[in-house]
């Protein structure tokens, strides 16, 4: 499935990110950048586990099981 | 009554199957214990009697060896169907083996039949757990037991094909546990109704896994579950077809069909067994609460990192800020002693470099003196030999080696042809001039 795929590389991002800034080799403009990059995927995951999705529920809905 | 005598006599069909009949209460006055498999069984609506044939079939299970009528009055049934069933978890029906206590007899109208009287379900469940691990064998040889197994869990588990009898109590409460959970996952439910017990179980559930087959993509998991109900015939999910079908199943199959004591076929190949739906709805949740806690564990790092770099780099700011002071007075110290340094070298630099330049100098003007005599020398030279040579040339020199020189009327006289006779001439000598006459003129041919 395509979004595990991206969930996976997010996760994954976001691990990388966290031991690059724990390695304290950045600087502010850098570490600014990474931050923000964070917050993004951190709010793009957290989306995917507990957002609704509309298009799914409705494919369902309308599938003739019969 | 001997047959052995009567060989010549002529007997009735009465006759004769009466003594059939006195025949087999002699051989068998009590009955007898006898294993055989049931088939075709039927009970009468009505009476409640119980119908059957008892079959014997060769060891490849084709072929029919033998066959009796069989009947379990309705009394006798009653207690039997029910001890059997607590004891095998199955009715007694068509295709089981089964030890039976039954009294052989012949009747004259009906003829040959078996009443039953006794059942020994033990024997059933030790054919029922052989047929069992026969069907793991064959699944095994055939490489597809662990097939459901080996598949993983997708990373979320929220489209759910559900399998189930459509009218089973514990649906509503399933779906209900799912969807209202408290942490707000969504979950995505799809029913595919299933006969859930009884000889249709295999047909229908197959059915329905094929239709989910057909729509595969659109799901992450099936869910198989009774729903609640009866414990018994549990052995409807005991068959080759229908744990083949869920073990060769392409996603991971969840199965709560609930049994205390053995776990079904289906049970036994799907990739989660749980024991009823409520386990199998906190299954979901648990797992979709897994990736909740990492990504809350990311966060919170995410959050402790970050921080701590921010910090980092204040603390940072803060102590060169601190150090500059030092740092700088270090630094202006160290260009001056530098400066210094240099300084110092200057004077035994600067006259060096003086005594090299006037060295250079007086080089110079030395060449220079002589280039400049050597230049005067010779123009002198060439001065002198000019007024040597003007000397020779003038007019006065000429005179004095004994040339003279004449002119008329104020012109210097070179040729004949400026002369007229008559004419005067004026004529120079190195020590005076004399006037003569032309009186006669002869030029050259």
């Amino acid at each position: 499935m395509e979004s595990e795929e991206t969930y996976k590389k997010a996760t994954l991002r976001l691990q990388q990110i966290i031991s690059d800034i724990e390695r304290n080799e950045l600087d502010v403009d850098t570490l600014s950048e990474k931050v923000k990059e964070a917050t993004y995927l951190i709010k793009f995951c957290k989306e995917r586990l507990y957002k609704v999705d509309e298009e799914v529920q409705k494919i369902l809905e309308e599938l003739d099981n019969e | 009554m001997s047959l052995n005598n009567n060989e010549s006599k002529k007997l009735t069909l009465l006759e004769l199957n009466q003594c059939v009949s006195s025949a087999i209460n002699q051989t068998f006055p009590q009955g007898s214990w006898v294993s055989a498999e049931t088939s075709d069984v039927r009970i009468n609506a009505s009476s409640g009697h119980c119908y059957l044939d008892f079959i014997e079939k060769d060891t490849t299970g084709r072929k029919t060896l033998a066959r009796a009528r069989g009947i379990i009055w309705n009394n006798t049934f009653r207690e039997l169907n029910k001890v059997f069933r607590q004891s095998t978890g199955q009715n007694f029906s068509s295709g089981i083996k089964v030890l039976v206590f039954v009294k052989v007899t012949f009747h004259e109208m009906y003829g040959y039949s078996l009443t039953v009287e006794k059942i020994d379900p033990s024997y059933t469940l030790g054919d029922m757990a052989r047929r069992r691990i026969e069907i793991i064998n064959r699944l095994k040889e055939e490489g597809v037991f662990e097939l459901n197994k080996e598949l993983l869990l997708p990373i979320f588990i929220q489209r759910i094909a559900l399998i189930t009898s459509a009218t089973a109590a514990g649906k509503e409460d399933f779906i209900k546990q799912l969807t209202d959970n408290k942490e707000g996952f969504p979950f995505y439910i799809k029913l595919f109704p299933a006969v859930m017990q009884g000889e249709k179980t295999e047909e229908s559930i197959i059915k329905a896994l094929d239709q989910i087959n057909k729509q595969i993509d659109l799901f992450d998991v099936v869910v198989i579950t009774r729903g609640g109900g009866a414990t018994s015939e549990l052995n409807s999910f005991d068959t080759y077809l229908l744990a083949a079908n869920c073990a060769q199943f392409p996603i991971p199959i969840i199965t709560g069909i609930g049994h205390e004591r053995d776990d079904t076929l289906v049970d036994l190949v799907a990739h989660t067994r749980l024991k009823t739906p409520t386990a199998i709805a906190d299954f979901l949740i648990h797992h979709m609460n897994l990736l909740a806690k990492e990504l809350n564990e990311i966060t919170n790092n995410f959050v402790k990192v970050t921080t701590y770099a921010l910090h980092e780099q204040k603390n940072n700011i803060k102590l060169i800020g601190a150090r500059f002071p030092a740092l700088i007075s270090k630094r202006i110290e160290r260009n001056r002693s530098t400066l210094l340094a240099l300084g110092e070298r200057i004077p035994a630099f600067s006259q060096r470099f003086m005594a090299n330049k006037e060295k250079e100098v007086s080089l110079l003007s030395q060449q220079l003196k002589q280039k400049i005599t050597t230049k005067l020398e010779r123009a002198k030279r060439d001065l002198e030999l000019k007024q040597q040579f003007i000397q020779m040339a003038s007019p006065d020199y000429v005179l004095k080696r004994g040339y003279s020189l004449t002119s008329s009327n104020g012109h210097i006289i070179k040729s004949t042809a400026d002369l007229q006779e008559g004419a005067t001439l004026t004529t120079l000598f190195k020590d005076g001039k004399a006037t003569s006459i032309i009186t006669q003129i002869n030029k050259d041919q």
